[in-house]
């Protein structure tokens, strides 16, 4: 906004356009302190801010908002003050009526000592100061995430589970919906507030929370630079990407080079502010010498690991040149083609050995109509079925993408391995079909990976030392 | 007169029991006017003596005197004689003879009788009047009240009486309190009561009758400064300040607005515990009450007779018994330059060795001193025996705290009543005024922090922080901008920022 020279009051308080969400304007009502004609003076917009943005007429005495409000809640809430008055925001001039201030008519608006204020502050409103990342969050996987009401995973803690599970437990990572409540004190529902998740649908059609990773009120750069912060969500049987990288070598160096890796430093670029290890952050997100960062998650990702088989993602090869830049900055290219041969070949292994024989006899299962249940994880090989893909194959492949050896095989390949010999072949004979039946006979004994079954311990051995067993998956070191 | 005395008492000392009980009665009578003629020539002062010549030696000549009749009555069934035959077998015949005022013994008995009356109403009168004496409360039942006694005398009431408080004026008060002390007698006796003891808050007499006549409500305090030096648990033991301007008043305005002439404040408490507020009610000029309810509290309406009218007392509870927290302890020894600030880490030690869990009696006092020098011994190596010295004063210091307000017989430990003067968590002022305590509209009582106090500094490196100008990248600075506003009437401004500095009115446009 415009501010007069004498940095009076404005008048008519305007909303200013952020970057578009998906092709909808997004309006805040926050504007940005540090970002006013007289940024040069940037201990000063905060209070002209406050004075014109928020000022009601029954403010008993303008140009103080801000203080009044750390008059209580420094009090009621030493903990959230402290952290706000250690953060880069404290540091800087930006106090809670640059966040919190709203406009009387806003959704969420609700008055409070003299000032109306939002409890909510969603992407859009930090956008009226970080332009870049809230447009670039906007853009991103993470910012899809909280719609997920149609998703396999969503029907079955719903049906399976229940709402109050799919509250506290889905959308606490995936982000709910966040409704208005008339009767609550801040207007927002207790059942959809609080709520982080990266993908929270907001009031205002802003998608995500920036407290996701940067959490309230410290805000603190370190802290989603830490692996600790991705591990609130990526981690556990389906996608155990925090235990992984703790597994790491990656991550191994990282607990022992902490101290020495400037997290809190304002540039972060890996091998010149610090070299000791990668966290989540580096690979996926922060800058290299090679690119800037971003906060538009899968724009290094190659793959997406997600579905029962795998699959490129658009504009794969792109992507995975930008993740292998951040590679060189510590590894030599022939190391880095190694690695993602034998990433490549886990995910080949996995895809074509088992998740598309295994979906193959599942699509006919339901073909045939074999299904003693009509609803989707009534019967027990559908869960045989969705453990082998959605947990053991998920931890196999993300254990090969991030080096994590013990997930690869023994949490991974070896789980799916035992799964799909002894608990999803068995349970599809005991539908006792003859096409399931046939479909699996041939399997066994004319695809060369699994025609093993059927012979003796000698021969096989014989063929490992030869590395003829060796040769059947050698085409599979190549995306 | 003495001859005929010796044998009066030769005549009553009937038996073993009756002798026992003439020489009881007889010595504690001459004990007693010994130790008091000391005591009036000034050579005897220790305050314990009037335990014994108060209580113990009127006690020991009442029981002499019962015992001497008891003696007679056993003599008498032991012989099968009269009383007529006995008194001709143990007193010569002129003591027993008729005169025209009655015979020698009997004016001997009625002689005795007068001055045993007058020492008993004498004594009577000095035992009363020294069950007055704090030192009677704080030292007759010692372990049991131990702990009130030494907070007591460290007390800004310490030269007031206990009975002014907790006896208040008149007969009634007087012989209230003494059937109540026979039963703590009793208690005493037969280990009945609770530890720690509860606060006697129901049996405390009106604030009326008793803090009022010293402290009348009328008189008008205005604002006060109170100034609260605390050291930081960081390494150099950072002095901080916070200093309040508190809006005491009376009459309209201020805290003591609500014991005021002519104002009400009546309010319920779950229990009668007076901590957890259940509504709380305010006179109206047109004699109706303003009601708040305590949202964070359901459950139907206690009777009227427990709405209790707020007095001194319902936010001055702690006006004597002060328990001071063991924070506030070592920052006031520190401030003072009791305990030496230069030395490092010294506030977190001292804090550490203060609170320490120590067992038994005694345990405290090498606790302290082993946890102190241990500390220095251990990570101060180099500058240990330079700091020594300094470290034994402060031991000294925490060794004296901890006797003061840490009574393990008692289970006083640090902090073990609520304090309702200010507010800290959800005690004290917190009690009504917080957000959920609202009318019918649902507007909730005041609760603003500068509604009672303005706010000078506020854990700040200097004590009137917030008066001094405004400093650029202070993370603080719109606080100390609002706070500043709130209490000089004019928004201040930075050096750099446009806008003239005008009063709070003036910005307004």
């Amino acid at each position: 906004m415009e501010m007069n020279p004498s940095g009076d009051r404005d008048p008519v308080p305007r909303l200013v356009p952020v970057h578009g969400i998906q092709g909808r304007a997004v309006l805040s009502r926050r504007r940005c302190p540090l970002k006013t004609p007289l940024s040069f003076l940037s201990l000063v917009a905060p209070v002209v801010l406050a004075g014109c943005t928020v000022a009601s007429a029954e403010d008993p005495a303008p140009g103080t908002t801000a203080g009044r409000c750390m008059t209580c809640h420094r009090e009621e809430h030493p903990g959230l003050y402290r952290q706000w008055y250690d953060s880069e925001h404290g540091k800087h001039g930006v106090t809670c009526i640059d966040c919190h201030g709203a406009e009387r008519g806003d959704k969420d608006a609700f008055e409070h000592e003299g000032a109306w204020v939002a409890t909510l502050v969603t992407p859009a409103d930090c956008g009226a100061c970080h332009e870049d990342e809230a447009a670039q969050v906007q853009a991103s996987h993470h910012a899809t995430a909280g719609q997920i009401l149609e998703s396999q995973d969503a029907y079955m803690a719903h049906a399976v589970g229940g709402h109050p599970a799919a509250v506290a437990g889905c959308e606490s990572c995936h982000g709910g919906k966040v409704t208005l409540d008339d009767t609550a004190p801040n207007r927002l529902s207790a059942v959809s507030w609080p709520n982080s998740g990266i993908g929270r649908i907001n009031p205002d059609a802003s998608l995500g929370s920036c407290t996701a990773c940067h959490a309230r009120h410290a805000f603190s750069v370190a802290q989603a630079r830490s692996p600790e912060s991705c591990g609130k969500c990526h981690l556990g049987p389906d996608h155990p990407q925090e235990e992984i990288y703790e597994e790491s070598k990656h991550g191994n160096a990282f607990f022992s080079n902490r101290a020495a890796s400037n997290l809190d430093a304002d540039r972060w670029i890996v091998g010149m502010d610090y070299a000791g290890a990668p966290t989540c952050a580096t690979c996926h997100l922060s800058a290299t010498i090679a690119q800037p960062v971003t906060h538009d998650v899968g724009q290094r990702l190659s793959w997406t690991l997600r579905p029962a088989v795998s699959k490129h993602q658009e504009d794969w090869k792109a992507k995975r040149t930008r993740m292998q830049k951040v590679c060189a900055a510590c590894h030599g290219p022939t190391f880095i083609e190694g690695f993602y041969a034998q990433f490549d070949g886990v995910v080949n292994l996995y895809d074509r050995k088992f998740a598309l024989p295994a979906g193959e006899i599942m699509a006919l299962v339901r073909e045939r109509g074999l299904l003693e249940h009509p609803a989707e994880f009534s019967n027990d090989i559908e869960w045989i079925y969705w453990e082998l893909w959605h947990h053991e194959g998920r931890r196999a492949r993300h254990g090969a993408a991030m080096a994590g050896p013990d997930y690869t095989w023994w949490h991974g390949i070896y789980d799916v391995a035992h799964n799909f010999y002894f608990e999803f072949l068995p349970a599809a004979r005991e539908l006792g079909d003859p096409a399931v039946n046939a479909k699996i006979d041939a399997l066994l004994a004319d695809d060369p990976m699994h025609s093993w079954f059927g012979r003796d311990t000698a021969t096989i051995k014989a063929d490992i030392r030869s590395g003829k067993l060796q040769r059947i998956y050698g085409d599979m070191f190549q995306p | 007169m003495l001859r005929t005395f010796a044998r009066f008492v030769r005549g009553v000392s009937a038996d073993a029991v009756g002798r026992i009980g003439v020489a009881l009665t007889t010595s504690s009578f001459l004990v007693f006017g010994f130790i008091q003629v000391l005591m009036l020539l000034g050579l005897v002062t220790n305050a314990y003596v009037g335990l014994v010549i108060y209580l113990t030696l009127p006690a020991l000549f009442v029981l002499g005197l019962l015992l001497v009749p008891l003696g007679w009555l056993r003599l008498k069934r032991r012989t099968g004689l009269g009383h007529r035959e006995l008194l001709s077998a143990r007193f010569e015949t002129d003591m027993l003879a008729g005169r025209f005022l009655g015979s020698r013994l009997f004016l001997t008995v009625a002689g005795l009788t007068l001055v045993n009356l007058t020492f008993l109403g004498v004594g009577s009168a000095r035992m009363l009047h020294f069950m007055d004496t704090p030192v009677f409360c704080g030292t007759a039942c010692h372990s049991v009240m131990g702990p009130e006694w030494a907070t007591y005398q460290a007390s800004p009431h310490a030269h007031v009486p206990c009975v002014a408080c907790h006896v208040g004026e008149g007969m009634g008060a007087l012989i209230d309190s003494k059937i109540n002390g026979a039963w703590q007698v009793v208690s005493l006796s037969f280990d009945l009561y609770e530890r720690p003891i509860p606060t006697p808050v129901h049996q405390l007499h009106p604030a009326r009758e008793t803090c009022e006549t010293c402290h009348w409500p009328d008189k008008f305090y205005g604002e006060r400064v109170l100034g609260r030096t605390r050291f930081d648990l960081d390494d150099a033991s950072s002095r901080r300040y916070t200093t309040l301007a508190m809006k005491v008043g009376s009459g309209r305005e201020g805290i003591h607005w609500h014991v005021a002439a002519g104002n009400a404040v009546r309010y319920a408490s779950v229990d009668d515990e007076r901590e957890q507020i259940l509504f709380t009610e305010v006179l109206q000029p047109d004699g109706s009450w303003r009601r708040y309810d305590n949202r964070r509290l359901d459950g139907p309406d206690p009777p009227a007779e427990a709405l209790r009218t707020l007095d001194c007392v319902d936010c001055h509870n702690r006006a004597t018994h002060v328990y001071a927290s063991p924070e506030a302890l070592v920052d006031e020894a520190l401030a003072r330059g009791e305990i030496d600030p230069s030395i490092p880490e010294i506030k977190r030690t001292a804090l550490a060795a203060l609170t320490g869990a120590y067992p038994g009696s005694g345990g405290a006092d090498r606790g302290i001193e082993r946890d102190l020098h241990g500390h220095y011994q251990r990570h101060h190596a180099a500058d240990y025996p330079a700091l020594a010295p300094r470290l034994d004063a402060a031991v000294d210091v925490l060794q004296a705290a901890h006797r003061r307000y840490v009574h393990p017989r008692m289970n006083v430990g640090w902090d073990p009543y609520p304090d309702h003067l200010g507010h800290r968590g959800d005690t004290g002022c917190a009690r009504c005024h917080h957000r959920d305590m609202v009318d019918q509209d649902g507007v909730a009582v005041s609760h603003e922090c500068t509604q009672c106090h303005h706010i000078l500094a506020w854990e700040s490196p200097g004590p009137f922080q917030y008066l001094l100008p405004l400093e650029e990248g202070d993370p603080e600075m719109e606080l100390h901008r609002s706070l500043q506003a709130e209490f000089v009437g004019v928004v201040p401004r930075l050096q750099t920022e446009t806008r003239s500095v005008g009063t709070l009115q003036d910005s307004v446009e």
